[in-house]
C-alpha cells in the first residue's frame, strides 16, 4: 500500500529580486574576494599589504606639504609612477576572480540562474574595476584631502585631482578587462598571475629601450609611439591629450591628438571581444 | 635523479599552456634584438643594456619563476604530489629531479636566447655573448632551486615570486646600491664580467661574494626544499 504524505514542501511567493539583484550580489562577492574578505587571513595579506605601499606615496606627499609647503608626485602622474605595485595587484588578484569558478566547474551552477554570460563577465570586470580604481583613487583622494588641510600657497589642483580621478577609472577598466582576459585562459591560479605579470613586464621593460632606440637614430616622432605600447602610459598620454597634463614619461613626449585615444578604445575592445569569447566557450563545457 | 619523475614533469610543464609563456619570453628578447639590428643600432653599449636590463633583469627572474614554481606548484595545488610522495621514492630526491628539469628548462629558455640574441646584435666581441650567457646560465640555475624553493613552502608562490623578482631584484637593487650584493641578477653579471672584456659592463659585486653566494643559494635552496617535501602535509587552501 502506498500513501501520499504532506511533508511541508511550500511554494516560494516572497518578493522576486529579479537578474540586476543578482550581478550586484555576484559583483558584491567578487570585490569582497579581490581583497580576500570572507576568505581565510592569507588571502588578505597580499591585496592589503599592496594597498597600503600605495597609501605610503600619500602620506609622504602630505607631510612633504605640511613640513616644506611641497608638492612631491603630481596627481597625474600618480598611477604612472607607481605603475608596478597597481600591476602586481592585478596580477595577484585577477585570477582570484575568475580562476576559482572555471578551476571548479561551477560556471554552468551560475548559469542555470537567471544570470547570463554577459551579466556574469560584467559583475567580474565591475568588481576588479572598482578594486584597481580604489588603489588608485583613495591615495589621490587621501592627498587631495590633505592639500586642503595643509592649505598650500595657491588655489588647490581641483581640476588636475577630478581629471586624475578620471583617468584612474579609464585605467581600472582598460587593465581589468585585459587582466581577467588573460587570466581566465588558465583555471590555475600561479599561471594566471605568471601570465598578467608577463605580459605587464614584457610592455614595461621594453618600451623605455624602444624608445632610446629610436630616439638615437634621430627618429623623435617614431619613438614617441613606443610610450603607448604600455598601459599606463597610453592612459597617461590620454590624459595629457584631454587634460593638458605635462606627460609623466621616463624622456620624451607622447604623440599628439586623439590618436592615443582611438587605440585606447580599440585596446578595450579587443579585451571585452576576448572575454566574451572565452567565456562563450567556458560555459559549454 | 629518477627518470620516470623527470618525465612527467617535463610533460606537465611543456605539454600545457605554460610552454606560451616560457617561449614568449625569450621571442620577445629576439624580437628586441631585430627591431635594434633594423634600426642600425646595434652596438656594444645597446647590446650589454639589452643583455643586463632584459635579459639578466627582467627575463630570467620571470623564467625562473614559470620554471622553478610550475616543476611543484600545480601538483601541490592539485594534490596529485601525493600519488608522487607516496612512492618509495624519497622525497629530497624527488626535489632534486624537479629541480634538475627547471634547471635545464632555464638553459633552454634563458641562457640559449640570451647567447643568440647577443651573437646576434654584435657577434662575439670581447665575449659578451659568452659571458652573459654564463651569467644568464648559473642565475638561472640559481633562480631555478629559489622559486623551487618557495614553490614547496607557500601557496601563493608565484605572487611572492613576482613580488620578490619586480620589487626586490629590479627597484630596491636599482635604488639601493647595498641590497645589490644580495641580488641574484647582479651576481650573473658579474659572472658575465669576468668573462667579457668590454667597457660597458661594469659588476657592482666582486666575484670572490658572487660564487659562493651563487653556490649557496642554489644548494640551500634545493635542500631545504628536500627537508620541506619531507616534512610535507597536504591542507585545504581557500
Amino acid at each position: 500500500m502506498s500513501e501520499i504524505y504532506d511533508i511541508g514542501y511550500r511554494h516560494y511567493d516572497g518578493p522576486r529580486l529579479g537578474p540586476g539583484y543578482s550581478t550586484r550580489a555576484l559583483t558584491l562577492h567578487s570585490l569582497r574576494g579581490v581583497f580576500g574578505l570572507g576568505r581565510p587571513a592569507r588571502s588578505k595579506i597580499i591585496p592589503f599589504a599592496l594597498f597600503v605601499i600605495m597609501l605610503l606615496p600619500a602620506v609622504v606627499n602630505i607631510a612633504m606639504m605640511a613640513l616644506a609647503q611641497q608638492r612631491g608626485i603630481a596627481y597625474s602622474g600618480f598611477a604612472v609612477v607607481m605603475q608596478a605595485v597597481v600591476a602586481i595587484f592585478l596580477a595577484s588578484q585577477a585570477p582570484a576572480v575568475v580562476a576559482p569558478d572555471l578551476r571548479y566547474r561551477v560556471l554552468p551552477l551560475y548559469l542555470s540562474r537567471p544570470v547570463s554570460i554577459v551579466e556574469y563577465v560584467s559583475a567580474k570586470v565591475a568588481a576588479m574595476t572598482v578594486a584597481l580604481f580604489l588603489l588608485v583613487a583613495v591615495p589621490l583622494t587621501l592627498v587631495y584631502v590633505g592639500e586642503l588641510v595643509v592649505d598650500m600657497p595657491g588655489p588647490p589642483a581641483t581640476g588636475e585631482y577630478a581629471g586624475a580621478l578620471l583617468m584612474a577609472l579609464v585605467l581600472a577598466v582598460l587593465l581589468s578587462v585585459f587582466g581577467l582576459a588573460l587570466a581566465s585562459f588558465t583555471p590555475r591560479r600561479g599561471l594566471g598571475v605568471a601570465s598578467v605579470i608577463v605580459v605587464y613586464l614584457l610592455s614595461s621593460a621594453s618600451v623605455p629601450m624602444v624608445y632610446g632606440i629610436f630616439a638615437e637614430s634621430g627618429n623623435e616622432s617614431a619613438a614617441s609611439w613606443a610610450w603607448l605600447l604600455n598601459p599606463f602610459w597610453l592612459v597617461d598620454s590620454v590624459q595629457s591629450w584631454l587634460f593638458n597634463t605635462p606627460p609623466h614619461s621616463i624622456e620624451g613626449t607622447y604623440p599628439n591628438g586623439p590618436a592615443s585615444a582611438v587605440i585606447l578604445v580599440v585596446l578595450i575592445g579587443i579585451g571585452l571581444a576576448a572575454l566574451a569569447l572565452r567565456y562563450r566557450k567556458a560555459a559549454a563545457r | 635523479m629518477n627518470t620516470v619523475v623527470a618525465g612527467i614533469t617535463y610533460r606537465a610543464l611543456l605539454g600545457r599552456r605554460r610552454i606560451i609563456l616560457l617561449l614568449l619570453l625569450p621571442l620577445a628578447l629576439i624580437g628586441l634584438a631585430v627591431l635594434f639590428l633594423l634600426v642600425g643600432e646595434a652596438d656594444q653599449d645597446t647590446a650589454v643594456e639589452l643583455m643586463s636590463k632584459f635579459a639578466i633583469g627582467t627575463m630570467l627572474p620571470l623564467l625562473g619563476v614559470i620554471a622553478g614554481t610550475g616543476v611543484i606548484a600545480p601538483e601541490i595545488d592539485d594534490g596529485t604530489i601525493i600519488h608522487l610522495m607516496s612512492k618509495p621514492i624519497s622525497r629530497p630526491l624527488i626535489i632534486q629531479t624537479k629541480f634538475l628539469v627547471a634547471a635545464s628548462l632555464m638553459a633552454v629558455f634563458g641562457a640559449v636566447p640570451t647567447y643568440f640574441t647577443a651573437w646576434l646584435l654584435i657577434g662575439n666581441e670581447d665575449g659578451i655573448a659568452a659571458g652573459f650567457a654564463l651569467g644568464a646560465l648559473v642565475a638561472g640555475i640559481a633562480y631555478a632551486a629559489v622559486f623551487l624553493l618557495l614553490g614547496v613552502v607557500t601557496r601563493h608562490a608565484v605572487t611572492i615570486g613576482v613580488i620578490y623578482a619586480l620589487v626586490w631584484e629590479s627597484v630596491v637593487g636599482g635604488f639601493i646600491p647595498g641590497a645589490r650584493k644580495f641580488s641574484i641578477q647582479h651576481w650573473a653579471t658579474t659572472i658575465a664580467d669576468q668573462i667579457s672584456a668590454s667597457p660597458f659592463l661594469r659588476a657592482d659585486v666582486t666575484l670572490s661574494f658572487a660564487v659562493p653566494a651563487l653556490i649557496f643559494v642554489t644548494v640551500g635552496g634545493v635542500l631545504w626544499a628536500g627537508l620541506r617535501l619531507r616534512a610535507f602535509s597536504l591542507t585545504g587552501d581557500e
